[in-house]
């Protein structure tokens, strides 16, 4: 007996045993002794054929059955196999896959198990099968594409943490610009009332030089009225430059000018910390109101001056969420919203509220709106109407699953040419965070 | 100065312009306005000296206020400041607005100065000079015919690419000389020995830097007119080509002949009237180069400069 593997892609072929088939005249007590051969050891069952062609099976539990019966032996020993042989044995093509032969033989096999496969080319006779063979080889197989079915998820879990990642630097890039130049304009007048400061407080010191220089002349023992008298001219002359250029009041004003330029620079800065919290812990029970305000401030860039902002935000209870991941959902929001407005006058209505169980955050805008068939594919991944190039067409999709991840509810409804409201819904008590949240924060 | 020079500050941050304002003050008439409106209006009333605007504001963009103030009053010298730099407004300041500088925030307020008192004295000059003198304001409207070459002003093509000679020599036609280097050390031999009024340059050309030789070559020759024409985008590179360069255009690759044909047409009508004006060379002065990016480069540059100065050959004799 021999394990033939061919490297074909036949995969039948590689479970195939050679068995030297029995004659169908082989008499019943021959067989018994051949069923003791070495040859014949593992098979359950052998063939039996004729002129090349199988014409039946005989099973070991067939055999017994006879020379267990009371002069079983005596009775049938003699009589040719072909006899008591199993006229329909369980056959499988050569060149049938794997599956086909697996299902075919699960179907067909009776029980207990008594039987092994044989392995035929259109009826002709090829060689046997085991069971246990067949059915290893499809566990193995099994657990082979369970293999490439994890890999392909690990992979697609890469690269959707790639895209969160690139749609997260998209997003940061627009910030950075918006709070670099927010920060840079009262970094440019602050770093230039204090070079004029500067200047003018080495003009107070020459001014103040004169003065006492005057003084130590007063103070003389033997007064030098004439020396006096000139460095009296210069002094009050000085003097006089200094008010009638009103240099001093100017100077506060500026310096006025600069403390509310470094505020504006720390509130800029204690915005940004409270925006990304990357200081904090990754959930937190936060005021949705408060996550809101933080989110206008990194937006002022995109709304400046072009979108009003109205708030009607309620009494809200905090709610347990991860606040960067809130927050970069408010932004997509309040950004998209303020992108769909292409005329002057437009308004960002922001409104808060909560019910038992719910806290809801509506973001809505009188921009040009959503149409009908966009709507339904706007949470799709890199679905987007922007241009190639400007929009990753993920900031929806990420938003949906941020909210999606908490246990919450994302809604939108829009009209075209007038607007859309996009509604944000989180439970006040937090679910059990789900697999997905995993893969967001990524 | 006999007079003290005009000069417009618009900011949409009112601590900004308080802060100019007292820094600009004592030695300057001065007009302060949030609204670019109302800017270019005393633009178009008033002899202005020198603008100075924030790129990002409502309603209008410095870049397109500076656009409308070139075109009201030419020999206003144009200054954009800005907060962030953003690609976009660099090129459409220098493309549209042919900007005199291009000022990050913050500034320095020594050198600020320094700037905006060159930019007075140049607007100075330049309105004192004969109506004829002012720089021509090249309008994008110019199709059909290309201007009359004339054989005394060569086209220098700098750039590895054949195919982008092979479109400049279609659109100026036969009659105008356009020489090509692929190299540093070819674009020093064919401006040593012909006359060249307008450079059309890549950043880059066989790996090797050309926005230093750009910025030396205008230093000395302000007649000499230059394109840019690059893929690259980088802002910092950008500005420096502005501030130490006076780069004329920048423009964008892939070629699109359209805008490249209106531009060598400006460039080369610029050149002209640099040519026939030394005064209105000095609308071009640059900034002195403050980092050497590349002393092998610059070495050669200055080289090549000092051998041609000895010479004293070609366009360039009749540079001061």
């Amino acid at each position: 007996m021999s394990n033939l593997a061919h490297s074909s892609g036949n995969e039948i072929s590689t479970l195939l045993m050679r068995a030297t088939p029995l004659n169908p005249q082989t008499s019943i007590n021959d067989v018994g002794e051949l069923f003791l051969q070495k040859e014949y050891a593992g098979l359950l069952s052998l063939p039996i054929v004729q002129g090349g062609m199988l014409i039946g099976s005989i099973s070991r539990h067939q055999m017994i059955d006879i020379f267990m019966s009371r002069f079983g032996r005596e009775l049938y020993g003699n009589r040719p196999i072909s006899q008591i042989m199993n006229a329909e044995p369980l056959q499988v093509g050569i060149d049938q896959p794997l599956a086909a032969a697996a299902q075919h033989v699960a179907e067909n096999i009776r029980t207990p198990i008594s039987e092994d496969f044989i392995v035929t080319d259109n009826g002709r006779y090829l060689g046997m099968g085991v069971v246990l063979d067949l059915l290893r080889a499809m566990e193995q197989r099994v657990a082979a594409s369970t293999a490439s079915l994890g890999e392909a998820y690990r992979q697609l879990q890469a690269s959707q943490a790639q895209l969160v990642q690139s749609e997260k630097m998209a997003s940061l890039g627009q910030m950075v610009a918006g709070v670099a130049h927010e920060i840079n304009t009262p970094l440019g007048y602050v770093r230039n009332n204090v070079e004029i400061t500067q200047a003018v407080f080495e003009q107070l010191r020459s001014v103040l030089t004169d003065h006492e220089h005057l003084l130590d002349l007063m103070a003389a023992e033997e007064p030098d009225e004439e020396a006096i008298h000139v460095q009296l001219l210069k002094a009050s002359a000085a003097s006089a430059d200094l008010r009638e250029g009103n240099t001093l009041d100017d100077t506060e004003a500026l310096l006025k000018d600069t403390l509310f330029g470094t505020d504006q620079i720390k509130e800029l800065v204690v915005n940004l910390r409270n925006f990304s919290r990357l200081d904090q812990a990754r959930v937190a029970e936060v005021n949705l109101n408060e996550s809101l305000e933080q989110t206008l401030v990194i937006a002022k860039n995109v709304l400046k001056n072009r979108v009003e902002i109205i708030r009607r935000l309620a009494d809200i209870p905090s709610v347990s969420c991860s606040p960067s991941q809130i927050n970069q959902v408010f932004l997509n929001l309040i950004s998209n919203g303020a992108q769909a407005i292409e005329h002057d006058g437009g308004r960002l209505l922001l409104k808060t509220e909560s019910d038992d169980t719910h806290v809801h955050v509506s973001i809505q805008d009188n921009g040009k709106g959503i149409a009908q068939e966009h709507l339904e594919k706007i949470f799709d991944p890199f679905f987007t109407t922007k241009p190639i190039g400007q929009g990753t067409g993920l900031g929806l999709s990420i938003s949906y699953q941020i909210v999606q991840a908490h246990g919450g509810q994302i809604r939108v409804a829009s009209i075209l040419g007038k607007g859309s409201r996009f509604v944000v819904s989180l439970p006040i008590v937090a679910v059990q965070p789900q697999a997905q949240t995993q893969a967001i924060a990524a | 100065m006999p007079i003290k020079p005009d000069l417009v500050l618009v900011d949409d941050e009112e601590r900004i312009l308080r802060s100019l304002a007292m820094l600009f003050r004592p030695h300057y008439n001065l007009y302060t306005t949030t609204d670019a409106r109302d800017a270019l209006q005393y633009v178009r009333d008033h002899r202005v000296h020198v603008i100075v605007s924030d790129q990002r504001m409502p309603v209008m963009r410095g870049a397109d206020l500076l656009r409308e103030v070139r075109i009201a009053s030419p020999n206003t010298m144009r200054l954009l400041l800005t907060g962030y730099s953003e690609l976009e407004a660099i090129v459409a300041s220098v493309n549209e607005g042919e900007v005199f500088r291009f000022i990050n925030k913050p500034w320095d307020a020594a050198e600020l100065k320094q700037t905006v008192n060159q930019a007075a004295e140049i607007s100075f000059d330049l309105f004192s000079s004969q109506p004829s003198v002012t720089p021509p304001v090249s309008t994008f409207t110019e199709t059909g015919s290309f201007i009359a070459p004339q054989p005394e002003e060569g086209i220098l093509v700098i750039d590895d690419d054949a195919e982008v000679v092979k479109a400049v020599r279609e659109i100026v036609g036969p009659s105008q000389a356009v020489h090509w280097a692929s190299s540093l050390d070819q674009a020093f031999s064919i401006l040593a020995e012909n006359n060249i009024g307008v450079v059309i340059s890549e950043l880059f050309v066989k790996r090797e830097p050309i926005a230093l030789a750009l910025k030396m070559l205008k230093a000395e020759h302000p007649e000499v007119v230059s394109i840019v024409m690059t893929p690259f985008q980088d802002t910092s590179v950008l500005i420096g080509l502005i501030n130490q360069g006076q780069v004329f255009r920048f423009l964008p690759k892939p070629i699109r002949r359209g805008p490249l044909g209106m531009n060598i047409a400006s460039a080369l009508r610029h050149h002209r009237a640099l040519k026939s004006a030394p005064k209105l060379r000095t609308i071009h002065a640059v900034e002195p180069v403050r980092q050497i990016e590349d002393n092998n480069v610059a070495a050669r540059v200055m080289g090549f400069l000092g051998r041609l100065r000895n010479r004293n050959l070609g366009s360039f004799g009749a540079s001061p």
